[in-house]
């Protein structure tokens, strides 16, 4: 004889349609003028700074950049909604959430220039680094949680990982423990639909990848992801239980990578241009501008007005991360161990002479 | 059969193409490798023309790759898996540590694990973080595991189908600085070239010049630029890490008597130690000046701007080329 | 490249509507001819060509938006040279004209003949540092090597006695054939004198010996083969082919007259002078030194009365004359002054036995005092 042992399901969050209409009837909450100009503009700004970096990394200023292209909303929302001392733990697309959360700009395009002092702002905090090895920082993610933990402190930590991440061991290992320990994470999918060339359908046949949580144990939910007003509801209340001690939640939001993967990769070589057209039609900052305009919080006025206030700011940044002076080469062994070993005085000062040399141009090294 | 002038990373196509022509139980599986023909595009065009269940995108799960990669293996089949960069190869590594490299010895035959695990490595390119390793001592060290590194397109082609035939797992790293640093004739003739054997790239009498991958690139143009100070160096391509084909090297260094070892990988424990402790031991007789290595510094590859000072140049070895031939005991 | 995408106009803005395209599919355009009108916020632009080439598909039509990035326009043919990466910058390989590549599987040819040497790059480096000539040092390392102790010790010597010279040509092999005969052959010599007071006046010393060898060998034939030490066997000859020793400034040479059991004095003699003439000349062919079946050494030209001359294999025996010389001699019971020649045979005795021998002397004598 059979019983069900258990039996689940995955909720779906949505406020606007496509265009930015109401899918039914709003809550107040959602029809006041903050936070959602607030967001709406920082969405603006991060959508200029990405077409900056990628016009830097174009003409040879910036290295290769990884895009945030279509994932405004999810990027804003949740660095809005976490507090000063929450801890994020990004992965390598997070730009605008690094931005939001103090970074000065210079420091983010000195991070993609190819300079380690990217990631040693002090505003950053605690915030972990970006994470280029896929899925690792869900991991260390659980690891920050766990010392919040421990010491009993009320904080929450934030962390993103793509859909192709979500099928890596360390991702289903960080949802275990998280379960098992009930650590305060919340841990956001940016299901952006594609993982380089390979898409969401072949990267895992469950029908959401949300529902990773039931295997782990934890609060599993879908939200669209390009819907400023539903990431403001599903990502708030999951950092209000983390910090009350009530567990973790794997958020799934579900947007479109707009963009190639990064600036070196070229996605029409894998998708078609007519699902790249109709993704444009859910672009989650002309939704969220849409229900602005509705709403009678924005117009055409202070649209120009911030386009020329973001254009300033984001000059500026670039003038000083043009501007930063070259690292020496100490900082290769000084940055090592907490004090460079003896040992490797010698090679310091090869590295030195190697300096030099380059410097007089006479390497023969482009 | 045709005669092209192509890069080392074509090459690569090339031989893959040949060894699943060759062998039906050839099989690729890779994230990208697909639809995209690879990050690099080192299996542009495979799945065209073998077909998706031969040419394999997988999700995005190392550890997954290379432990699928065991198990095919076992059944008879030659998985030839790609790892997008060496530097994401670590979660692979319990895979090949502790069940690719052990697999015949541990059924003392019964099994065996013919597989390749193919990945881009090395500096020089420009790229973020984590995309310049140069780790190939860690595997080398492994008994059981072979290391191979080509370092031109005729290397590539030959040695990668060794590597496939092969019926050990093997590690096949290549060079990705050099992927397209230059063309050369090769014939599609599904000949391979030995493994566990040194190429000798350029005979000479005074110095041994001992390297492999990239660096192959700096230690030739240095050999070049010594000739026309009157130096004659012999250019030796180690190719194989593990088993290291000693004899070659001792051989030269017994004509020579003096030899300096290029590698992009940090100095401490890199291969170089190996190869001049070997030399050491059984070329003492011949050695005029102690073995010498060119090397990556002892700290981390640094981010991009810095890769330069990090990273070994002809300059380089040139100076330790001439602080060799000068030393005296 | 294959697909022209949508540039940043620079404005900030991800989006313009497409106002009129100025081209159709089909079309082949110039570089920076204009493709396409677009409308942003705030203005008209024109979209410039960034290639030549053959338009083989518009995205949109007027009064679609398009963003950033989206592919504008295809064009035919040429397949992206696309930058081939998804991180970084591959430099690309400019040259055309690409070659083969040559290289050699494991060492090197010189490399491999440097591993058996006798002689490694540090020893080869001290001797030429000491100025010591390899060539005739004797290693006495293991398998041979020359060690750096045989080096100095060869230079100390060279210092103290002045540097050896290597022997080259005919005196290299005597060393090396008188060497070899002493290690294998087990020589008994024999000495006899024959009194020749009765030869006339002018007698052909040189043809008179030759003869008598020629009846020595008919009487006792065993000393006229070759001897094999290794397979013990003999092998016998029916003519006698004579080594006949002639000294020059260049060493011991030892020309062969064939047949002397069946050819007339005056053809020997002829044959003699013309073997010495050649041999003095360097003319002589290898092959006019080979095959010798016994052996004349001729020293009474110059000092010596008995010698215990050297066997060479695979011959068995040699025959020595002195100097010829006046000396007493007993006849009957007197004592009288006689013109003396000193003999020696020196025979190998694993290939023939004393009696042998000396009767072969015997015979010798007897013809000798005909």
């Amino acid at each position: 004889m059979h019983e069900i042992s258990y039996r689940g399901e995955i909720r779906l969050t949505r406020y606007l349609d496509e265009s930015g209409a109401p899918l039914g009837d709003m809550p107040d909450w959602a029809c006041g003028e903050q936070p959602w100009v607030h967001y709406y503009q920082q969405m603006v700004l991060a959508r200029q700074f990405d077409t900056k970096a990628i016009s830097l990394q174009r003409t040879g200023q910036l290295g290769t950049y990884a895009s945030l292209l279509g994932a405004e909303a999810i990027d804003v929302v949740c660095a809005s909604r976490m507090q000063t001392e929450d801890v994020l733990v990004p992965y390598y697309r997070n730009h605008a959430m690094q931005m939001i959360r103090g970074t000065p700009i210079a420091r983010l395009l000195q991070y993609w220039g190819g300079d380690e002092r990217g990631s040693s702002a002090p505003e950053m905090q605690h915030d972990l680094p970006n994470a280029v090895p896929i899925a690792t920082q869900c991991l260390h993610a659980c690891g920050v949680a766990t010392a919040l933990k421990l010491r009993q402190q009320h904080q929450a930590v934030l962390t993103v990982i793509g859909d192709g991440g979500t099928s890596k061991g360390d991702f289903m290992e960080a949802l275990n423990v998280a379960g098992a320990w009930q650590l305060p994470v919340v841990f956001v999918i940016n299901n952006n639909q594609w993982a380089i060339s390979v898409p969401r359908s072949k990267q895992c046949i469950a029908p959401t990848l949300a529902q990773k949580a039931l295997g782990a144990g934890i609060r599993g939910e879908q939200v669209d992801g390009n819907d400023a007003i539903a990431l403001h509801d599903v990502v708030g209340q999951a950092l209000e239980r983390a910090r009350a001690g009530k567990g973790p939640t794997l958020i799934e939001a579900l947007s479109y990578r707009l963009s190639d993967h990064t600036t070196a990769d070229d996605a029409t070589r894998y998708r078609s241009a007519d699902e790249l057209k109709a993704a444009w039609a859910r672009d989650p900052v002309a939704r969220l501008r849409h229900w602005l305009h509705q709403q009678g919080h924005w117009d055409e006025a202070r649209e120009q007005a911030w386009q020329a206030e973001t254009k300033q700011l984001i000059e500026a940044a670039v003038a000083d991360y043009l501007a930063l002076p070259a690292q020496p080469v100490d900082d290769l062994y000084d940055h090592l161990y907490a004090e460079c070993p003896p040992t490797l005085a010698v090679q310091r000062e090869q590295a030195r002479a190697k300096q030099a040399r380059h410097e007089q141009g006479g390497s023969g090294h482009e | 059969m045709n005669d092209n002038a192509i890069t080392l990373l074509e090459a690569v196509n090339l031989a893959l193409a040949r060894a699943m022509a060759d062998d039906p139980d050839v099989v690729l599986l890779g994230e990208d490798i697909g639809t995209n023909g690879g990050v690099f595009r080192a299996t542009a065009g495979l799945q065209e023309r073998f077909g998706e269940r031969r040419v394999i995108d997988t999700p995005l799960a190392e550890t997954m790759i290379a432990g699928l990669s065991v198990g095919m293996a076992t059944q008879g089949m030659r998985p030839v898996a790609e790892i997008q960069f060496m530097g994401f190869i670590f979660p692979a590594f319990e895979h090949l540590v502790a069940h690719a490299a052990r697999m015949r010895a541990r059924t003392r035959g019964r099994l065996s694990c013919p597989m390749v695990l193919r990945a881009p490595f090395g500096g020089g390119i420009h790229a973020p973080e984590h995309h310049s390793e140069s780790t190939e001592a860690l595997l080398a060290h492994i008994p059981g595991l072979r290391v191979v590194i080509p370092s031109s397109p005729a290397r590539a082609y030959g040695l990668l189908l060794a590597a496939i035939r092969c019926d050990d797992p093997v590690i096949f790293l290549e060079p990705k600085r050099i992927y397209r640093a230059s063309k050369t004739l090769i014939e599609d003739n599904g000949q391979a070239l030995p493994l566990d054997t040194c190429f000798t790239l350029r005979e000479g009498s005074d110095i041994t010049l001992i390297s492999w991958g990239a660096m192959i690139s700096e230690t030739l143009d240095a050999a070049d630029r010594l000739a026309a100070e009157g130096v004659s160096c012999e250019v030796i391509d180690v190719a194989t890490l593990n088993p290291i084909d000693h004899a070659t090297l001792v051989a030269s260094v017994s004509k020579t008597g003096r030899c300096v070892i290029i590698h992009e990988a940090p100095r401490h424990g890199g291969m170089g130690a190996e190869i001049a402790a070997t030399l050491g031991e059984q070329a003492r007789a011949a050695l005029l000046a102690p073995p010498y290595r060119v090397t990556g510094h002892d700290t981390l590859m640094p981010y991009y701007r810095n890769e330069q000072l990090y990273l070994p140049d002809t300059d380089d070895i040139v100076t330790a080329v001439k602080a060799t031939m000068e030393y005296v005991e | 490249m294959k697909y022209f995408k949508l540039p940043d106009l620079g404005e900030g803005l991800p989006e313009a509507e497409i106002v009129e395209w100025h081209v159709r599919e089909g079309d082949t355009v110039e570089v920076d001819q204009i493709l396409v009108a677009v409308e942003t916020a705030k203005a008209i632009v024109e979209v410039p060509s960034p290639q030549a080439g053959v338009i083989s598909h518009l995205f949109g039509a007027a009064g679609d938006t398009i963003h950033t990035g989206e592919p504008l326009v295809e064009f035919a043919g040429n397949e992206d040279a696309d930058s081939g990466t998804v991180v970084g910058q591959l430099s690309r390989a400019e040259s055309t004209d690409s070659q083969r590549e040559s290289f050699i599987i494991g060492a090197a040819p010189s490399s491999k003949q440097a591993v058996g040497q006798r002689t490694t790059a540090a020893v080869r480096s001290l001797a030429q540092r000491l100025d010591v000539s390899l060539d005739t040092l004797h290693g006495s390392g293991p398998e041979g090597r020359v060690t750096v102790e045989d080096v100095e010790h060869a230079a100390s010597l060279d210092q103290s006695v002045g540097a050896p010279e290597a022997l080259k040509g005919v005196r290299k092999q005597m060393a090396r054939t008188m060497a070899q005969a002493h290690a294998e052959v087990v020589p008994v010599t024999l000495c006899e004198d024959a009194d020749i007071d009765h030869w006339p006046e002018g007698s052909d010393i040189t043809l008179r010996l030759i003869q008598a060898i020629g009846a020595a060998c008919e009487a006792v034939p065993e000393l006229n083969v070759w001897f094999d030490g290794h397979q013990l066997a003999r092998r016998h000859h029916q003519k006698i082919d004579l080594g006949v020793a002639v000294d020059t400034e260049q060493g011991l040479f030892v020309p062969v007259l064939r047949d002397i059991g069946n050819r007339p004095s005056a053809d020997l003699r002829a044959g003699l002078d013309r073997l010495r003439t050649d041999v003095r000349a360097r003319s002589i062919p290898p092959a006019e030194m080979q095959g010798a079946t016994i052996t004349l050494s001729n020293f009474g030209t110059l000092a010596g009365r008995y010698a215990s001359p050297v066997v060479v294999p695979p011959q068995v025996a040699i025959v020595g004359a002195g100097v010829i010389r006046r000396q007493p001699i007993a006849v009957d019971n007197d004592v009288q002054v006689h013109k003396v020649m000193p003999l020696s045979l020196t025979f190998d005795h694993r290939a023939a036995t004393g009696g042998e021998a000396a009767r072969f002397m015997q015979a010798l004598i007897q013809s000798l005092s005909a």
